[in-house]
């Protein structure tokens, strides 16, 4: 055993980085049992005091034992500042145990640093929180569980059609997910699927690592860095740097707009906002996802060309609404200016005009949506023409 | 107990490191089965009324009620029943109790337009002298009088009455007596020290931090983590732990969304999500070392009707799949290590506190012992399921330990019984306020609380 390792390790943790060290976080930190971690700090304790008392250390204690209290023995477990150690130890009748809680260099006003320090280590070591206790109970295994698919992994699958796939083995997967999390899920699935059908490809452990709290989060981390290349192709230069422009207003927008009960949101929103081209899209998903709640679930088409069609549609689709429904609630906060610089037309620009009109017969969503209903919506039949460098009315 | 056996190492760590350190093994369960099944009514039609409730409970008690009867007034007492009544006669009637009080809610009296009443607020207690006692059978209700303490019964309980019919038709008691203690159960004790840790009241999203720690110190000492080598393997006697109720904090049950205009509640979520996260943390913790029973309480998120189902485990992703992880009914009944466990969460003894003059929990709690009824005052006010074959709280078997949770203060006292019944009364106190959990010996039927503190800006005792 490396018995002058731990103590540096300790001198280290408590001096140079200022932690709270707790018998727990050393146990979890060091690898160790958590009765060796509680006499290493001991040790340590003791060296440092023996060596030079300039270094300031505070020590907190835990003492357990017997205590006569409202008529019957009790028994008592605290956590005790050095100062009001011997205090509570004479008044135990007979002390079960006192060891040392933890060590940090400033004098502790109360408890709540003892307590975040040990729940963000338990947090971090969830699955093998009985790793280094004293007790070690058979019984508690697992049930291998072939009925908790990795939920996350196949619901931000790469593949362009998983929010189709999606929708048999939501309910499975789903059943393991968090209830609340369950409607915004599918909402979810509804901008993952956008996301995904966005970006070209997704590193399929950037899914992995998103746990049931924000699927959302890494489609949107992942979407970043390809997206940028779609959207350079899809925008020329000019409309780039407005678009540039444009996605600052919109994003305190979209943050209001985009509504979800769960903390997830929060975070697939968050993420957005160090890039500052990227919202234009996202506003547009957002504000596709909210007409798709509008619309009852009613997604997007996930056909390949819906990457250049969807910012089209969804920017005239807005377009339209804004004009007919001027007046509806505040979600429908439809900012002017960028929608005409947004209508930039990608790369063959006659087609997606011809192709705004099939597309209103069948704006639905074979993705993850369950309900699929056939819409009739107004498109704007109006589309940009690059080569011609002027905006047309087809039809 | 902890500490006797505990003292010897009570210093062992405070010193360098050893060589290796011991690891003790969880005793192992040696018997549990659930005994709950009355209370998972199955498929629930709320299509009945709920007075076929008491007539399923006066057809479940008359038999044991009447045989008490008989043993307290003597072989020959009459037994009546309303209808055949005559005046002056003593005789014996079985029934159950009506309490007529004038301030018990009613949302009948609310919503009255000839009243215009203003809601009344929530007392702590409803009784007042006026309140009057009447007794019920399958055909006619009387008035009572005389030996019988109107302000101490609730309404549901079903007793037997000895008196007389006076000539202004109410029924002039002079004695009455209830189904006492249930048939004792044999004992299977375990013959070593085996401790079962009850807590309620855990409080999870409370917003307050101080009952974070101790939380934290609770799942520790049951872990292993806390205490000298002593109380750990002290500790590793503990062969389970039953969560009585009220997980999540009174706080998580606000509803802004229902007072605030919608544009301002549309972001939140509801506070239980992040308690369930935090009560999901602890629960794995606790099931990678001990097998735990959770019980629904008040606020937790389960239906409101006793008897209240488990919490589903889909909210609880980390730690349900583990075996050791038990989600049981509110009231609860087990046998743990052939010791028959029964109790609640603590909203019969606190609407029973409500509508009666007895204000210590552990009074009350053993009055239901002797009522020989759970819950008397479900349905008239405590909601209840209409149950019509047959009322599971009617206690037919009498518990070996019986136990209350979210009481005001930790109390216990072992009761014994005229037929050899021995009971171990134990009310639960509410941990987010008191930060006091009970530790039951399984072997003496003995009971220790044991409490959590750590210091604060003030320096308290």
């Amino acid at each position: 055993m490396a018995d002058e390792l731990y103590l540096e390790n300790i001198d280290e943790f408590v001096t140079d980085q200022n932690r709270v060290v707790t018998y727990k976080w050393l146990s979890y930190t060091l690898g160790v049992h958590v009765n060796q971690a509680k006499q290493m700090l001991y040790d340590y304790v003791e060296r440092k005091r023996k060596e030079n008392s300039g270094a300031q250390l505070h020590v907190t204690y835990l003492v357990a034992g017997n205590l006569l209290q409202n008529g019957h023995v009790c028994h008592k477990v605290a956590v005790v500042r050095e100062d009001k150690l011997e205090a509570m130890k004479s008044k135990l009748s007979t002390i079960a145990s006192v060891h040392v809680y933890s060590i940090q260099k400033a004098l502790l006003k109360d408890s709540s640093p003892l307590y975040n320090t040990d729940y963000d280590i338990v947090k971090t070591n969830l699955h093998n929180c009985s790793k280094f206790s004293a007790i070690h109970c058979d019984a508690a295994v697992p049930r291998m569980p072939p009925d908790i698919p990795r939920a996350q992994t196949s619901l931000q699958g790469s593949s362009q059609r998983e929010n189709g796939t999606d929708a048999p083995s939501a309910p499975a997967v789903n059943g393991h997910g968090l209830p609340a999390a369950k409607q915004p899920s599918q909402q979810h699935k509804g901008i993952m699927g956008m996301f995904a059908a966005k970006a070209a490809s997704k590193p399929q452990d950037t899914n992995k690592e998103t746990k049931a709290e924000a699927p959302g989060v890494s489609t949107a981390s992942s979407k970043p860095p390809t997206k940028n290349n779609i959207i350079n192709n899809f925008f020329g230069k000019a409309a780039m740097n407005k678009l540039k422009v444009s996605p600052v207003p919109e994003q305190p927008k979209e943050e209001k707009e985009v509504v979800k009960p769960s903390v997830a949101v929060a975070e697939t929103e968050s993420s957005p906002n160090p890039v500052v081209e990227k919202p234009g899209k996202r506003t547009e998903s957002a504000r596709i996802q909210q007409k798709d709640r509008k619309s009852k679930m009613k997604r997007v088409d996930r056909s390949d060309n819906e990457e250049e069609r969807d910012p089209e549609n969804a920017k005239r689709k807005r377009k339209r609404i804004k004009q007919l429904e001027s007046d509806s609630s505040d979600e429908e906060d439809v900012p002017p200016p960028p929608t005409p610089e947004e209508e930039q037309a990608p790369s063959p620009p006659p087609i997606p005009a011809l192709k705004t009109e099939p597309e209103p017969a069948a704006v639905e969503v074979s993705a993850g949506g369950r309900k699929r209903k056939r819409k009739r919506v107004l498109k704007s039949k109006m589309f940009i023409d690059e080569e011609e460098g002027c905006m047309g009315k087809a039809g | 107990m902890f500490s006797e056996r505990a003292a010897p190492t009570a210093q062992g760590l405070l010193g360098p490191p050893s060589a290796k350190p011991p690891t003790f093994p969880r005793v192992p369960v040696l018997g549990y089965s659930d005994c709950s099944g009355p209370f998972r009514p199955g498929e629930r039609s709320f299509g009945r009324q709920y007075a076929h409730v008491y007539a399923v409970r006066l057809a479940g008690m008359r038999a044991p009620l009447e045989r008490r009867a008989r043993g307290r007034w003597g072989n020959d007492v009459v037994l009546r029943k309303l209808s055949e009544l005559q005046a002056g006669e003593k005789c014996c009637v079985v029934g159950t109790l009506f309490k007529a009080m004038q301030l018990q809610p009613s949302i009948l009296q609310e919503i009255s337009e000839e009243h215009n009443l203003v809601p009344q607020p929530p007392l702590p207690k409803y009784i007042q002298p006026s309140d009057e006692l009447i007794l019920e059978d399958e055909l006619q209700r009387i008035k009572l009088e005389g030996a019988i303490n109107v302000q101490r019964l609730v309404t549901g309980t079903i007793l037997a009455v000895y008196g007389s019919e006076q000539d202004d038709g109410r029924f002039l008691v002079e004695d009455h007596c209830f189904a006492d203690l249930p048939p004792p159960l044999p004992w299977n004790g375990p013959s070593s020290d085996r401790f079962v840790l009850l807590a309620s009241g855990l409080g999870l999203g409370s917003g307050s931090g101080e009952a974070l720690l101790s939380t934290q110190l609770l799942v520790d000492v049951v872990t292993g983590q806390l205490g000298a080598e002593g109380e750990q393997s002290c500790a590793a006697h503990i062969s389970r732990v039953i969560l009585a109720g009220n997980l999540l904090s009174q706080n998580t049950q606000s509803r802004d969304t229902i007072n605030k205009a919608k544009y301002l509640t549309k972001k939140t979520q509801a506070a239980s999500v992040e308690a369930v996260k935090m009560l999901d943390e602890i629960l794995l913790q606790l099931c990678t070392s001990v097998p735990v029973d959770v019980m629904p309480g008040e606020f937790d998120p389960t239906n409101y009707t006793l008897p209240q189902q488990p919490l589903h485990r889909c909210m609880l992703p980390l730690s349900s799949p583990y075996a050791t992880l038990h989600l049981v009914t509110n009231p609860y009944q087990a046998n743990l290590d052939g010791v028959r466990f029964l109790g609640t969460s603590g909203q019969n003894v606190s609407d029973i506190f409500k509508y009666s003059s007895m204000d210590d929990y552990l009074e009350i709690l053993e009055w239901t012992l002797l009522a020989g009824h759970i819950s008397p005052t479900a349905p008239d006010t405590l909601g209840c399921y209409p149950f019509y074959k047959s009322d599971p709280f009617i206690l037919t078997e009498c518990p070996h330990v019986y136990f209350c949770g979210n009481a005001p203060r930790f109390q216990s006292k072992l009761l014994q019984g005229a037929e050899g019944q021995r009971v171990l009364l134990v009310t639960v106190p509410d941990f987010s306020t008191t930060q006091t959990a009970c530790l039951v010996n399984l072997r003496d039927l003995t009971c220790q609380p044991i409490t959590f503190s750590s210091f604060g800006a003030e320096d308290e005792d």
